[in-house]
């Protein structure tokens, strides 16, 4: 049995076409040569518009239900849960299955509800076999034994499906599952923001062969969601702020956050991962990487000011605005004629977004009000802005 | 193994559908190409002036009574002036049709010296009262100001901030979250919020129609249709609160009419925006006019509770399958121009 539910052959025709299109925006290729390629690489599946597709899979997640219920009224209720939910299991499967072979379904809404529907079904199946775990506490020692099972069927839905949702889901379920596990040794806790770092790494190490392989297309969205999650969480597990407070937390919470063990190990992680993600998304050319890393730097200045005040909120704001004001303006003087493979012009190939911009201005570009008389500045940690319309 | 991209192309090229030279020359390309920051760029220089110009904003007024404020507006003004000089100088010459843009450093400072005006313009008014009492002058003044540089330096972010500016002097809220960030306009607030709505779509509609700064319609149109819909629907509830029906029905005729335009326009232009919007404040336009009209010829001939209902039972199921047919067909209504 082929191991991918839907033709490779789907996904590398997109991408046939994307590339096309792109070339010929760029002017590599005659519209007359773009028509031929997208007439030897037609659209073979069915996929409507995103609206449609949001419709279908309220209409589908319905007509599940309905089915269900029908199923469960006509039983009288006597089979008990397991065998409901083993029944909805199947008949998800079978449905899915048959839609995709039939009627040439791929992710049009209909697919998409009839996998959720499924994999929601085996939770639910697993944790009506094992009563005495609690699937909502994070630190249930018995958690593994819901959790495994499921993670599982997540990873195998994700290998034959290859939905973005899904794999994301499998990416929460198996860091859960590492944050359980070594939640329940003293050495684990210790141990807990460098075992995600880890295992975030590992799992970006692994996605780095994934362009090599003849699948790829097949599994380009999947591993978008992995790498975006994964960098985020390699991020997050060593930043300083995300970890002394997620200590306090797991030490019982209530009253400011001590000191933690390590502290300088973390100071070097908060501020040189997203200076590394910037170099090394500048290097390889990669945009994902560049804006997680310009947020990840985002939140490390927010982390340095939750801790250390160094200057009162409204002259950050201004020297901070003007050192990014000129450092962006050298940018672009430095750049206007590509250098070093970077360049300051948009791309041939990418649409304008002008629009979108004077929308942000009417929205955001208000001068600060003057105060009321009587107010007082003091504390706060807003930089003013956003002030009201009216006069 | 070579990258996905470079496989894509040699497979193409081995089914014949590219000749090898120009296959290398796509691979050349590929190669080489630029990574463009581009929209980072432009992200981090807004960025950079949302925070200098709050910072600068709430320093002016903290240090009023001390030595440092005069080198605060000394510091704006010349930041001000230095900036505008630098956009005045690389101003592409006036076209009434989009301008290239010349220099993206330009339009940003641009922008920071409209903002830097606005926080000098309050100050001088909060220290000096410059203006007195006349608050509208205090807001006309940037209007007239902010749409002469939009149509002279043929910035969208500057026309923006006019239309604020505008709206801030009748006292309404056009800013397009504004229905989430400060609810309803009062209701004393409707009838100017209407006209400065309707000014603003015919702003738009002129300039579409007689190709004067095309480009800025879809401000002008958004802008001006979502004051003038939101303040539509404050004056068509208050007048049903108050029993005006038939005041009621000319407002949500008004409204029908705005959606019809914004219809026409988001055909013109294929948004998908605009299609939207209409639809959605001319389903309640219209479910309103047919509930007054209803009212006025049913009432008499059976009762008015009885009637509402059974229309009820009909209406709803019938406005699903009106919007199911909307998404189905969405593409077609846009782009049967």
């Amino acid at each position: 049995m082929n191991t991918k539910a839907y033709p490779a052959t789907w996904a590398q025709g997109d991408a046939v076409r994307a590339a096309a299109s792109r070339w010929q925006r760029r002017g590599l290729l005659t519209p007359a040569q773009r028509a031929t390629i997208e007439a030897a690489h037609p659209v073979t599946y069915y996929r409507p518009n995103n609206w449609i597709r949001v419709l279908l899979f309220v209409v589908t997640l319905l007509g599940a239900g309905t089915a269900m219920a029908s199923a469960t009224i006509t039983t009288a209720f006597e089979l008990g849960p397991v065998a409901y939910a083993l029944l909805t299991l199947i008949g998800h499967l079978a449905a899915l299955e048959l839609l995709i072979k039939k009627s040439r379904y791929y992710r049009s809404g209909v697919d998409n509800a009839l996998l959720y529907g499924a994999l929601l079904a085996w939770a639910f199946l697993i944790a009506c076999l094992g009563r005495d775990t609690d699937p909502s506490a994070l630190t249930d020692p018995a958690l593994w034994r819901w959790l495994v099972p499921v993670l599982l069927a997540l990873l195998a839905a994700l290998v034959r499906y290859a939905d973005p949702l899904v794999a994301a889901t499998s990416f929460a379920a198996a860091f859960a599952l590492l944050f359980n596990v070594l939640l329940q040794s003293a050495l684990g806790r210790l141990l807990l923001p460098f075992g995600m770092m880890a295992a975030a790494g590992a799992l970006l190490l692994a996605l780095r062969q994934l362009p090599a392989r003849d699948d790829y297309f097949y599994y380009r969205s999947a591993g978008l969601v992995l790498r975006t999650l994964g960098l985020a969480v390699f991020y997050l597990a060593g930043n300083y702020l995300v970890v002394r407070e997620g200590n306090a937390q797991l030490l019982g919470g209530g009253g400011p956050s001590t000191q933690i063990p390590l502290a300088p190990l973390f100071y070097v992680f908060t501020a040189g991962i997203p200076l590394v993600y910037i170099g090394l998304a500048l290097r390889r050319h990669d945009r994902l990487l560049l804006t997680l890393g310009l947020l990840a730097l985002a939140f490390s200045i927010f982390t340095l000011r939750n801790y250390r005040s160094l200057l009162p909120p409204e002259i950050a704001a201004t020297v901070g605005g003007a050192v990014l004001l000129l450092g962006a303006l050298a940018a672009l003087r430095y750049l206007r004629t590509p250098r070093h493979g970077l360049t300051a012009a948009a791309d041939a190939e990418a649409r304008p977004y002008f629009n979108l911009e004077s929308l942000v201005v009417a929205e955001t570009a208000h001068a600060p009000a003057a105060p009321e008389p009587g107010f007082e500045f003091g504390g706060g940690h807003s930089g003013g802005g956003g002030a009201d319309s009216s006069y | 193994m070579a990258p996905p991209i470079f496989r894509l192309l040699a497979d193409l090229e081995a089914e014949g559908l590219l000749p090898p030279t120009q296959a290398d020359v796509i691979r050349a390309d590929e190669r080489t190409r630029p990574f463009s920051l581009h929209y980072e760029l432009r992200a981090l220089l807004y960025l950079g002036i949302t925070l200098l110009v709050g910072g600068l904003g709430v320093l002016v007024y903290q240090h009023l009574d001390s030595i440092g404020h005069g080198v605060i507006i000394g510091v704006i003004i010349l930041a001000m002036a230095s900036s505008f000089a630098y956009a005045a100088r690389h101003r592409a010459p006036f076209t009434w049709g989009e301008a290239p843009r010349t220099s993206i450093a330009a339009d940003y400072l641009l922008l920071l010296s409209c903002l830097l005006f606005l926080v000098l313009e309050g100050y001088l008014q909060a220290q000096y009262a410059l203006f007195g009492t006349r608050y509208g002058l205090a807001a006309a003044v940037p209007t007239v100001l902010f749409f002469y540089l939009a149509y002279r330096f043929d910035h969208r972010g500057v026309l923006s901030m006019a239309i604020t500016a505008l709206a801030a002097w009748v006292g309404v809220n056009v800013a397009p979250l504004a229905l989430f960030t400060s609810g309803f306009p009062a209701q004393e607030l409707s009838a100017p919020g209407l006209l400065l709505g309707l000014g603003l779509l015919g702003a738009g509609l002129a300039s579409e129609l007689l190709r004067r700064k095309p480009h800025f319609v879809y401000t002008y149109m958004l802008l001006g249709s979502n004051v003038a819909l939101l303040a539509a629907m404050v004056r068509l509830f208050d007048d049903l609160d108050h029993g005006n029906d038939w005041q009621a029905l000319l407002v949500a005729l008004l409204v029908l009419g705005i959606c019809t335009v914004l219809v026409w326009y988001a055909r013109r232009t294929q948004s998908y925006v605009f299609l939207l919007l209409a639809a959605g404040y001319g389903y309640v336009a219209f479910t309103t006019g047919l509930v007054i009209v209803a009212k006025a010829i049913l009432t008499d001939i059976v009762g008015w509770q009885d009637a509402i209902f059974s229309l009820a039972v009909l209406y709803f199921p019938m406005s699903l399958i009106g919007l199911v047919l909307l998404l189905v067909n969405i593409k077609k209504i846009l782009h049967r121009a």
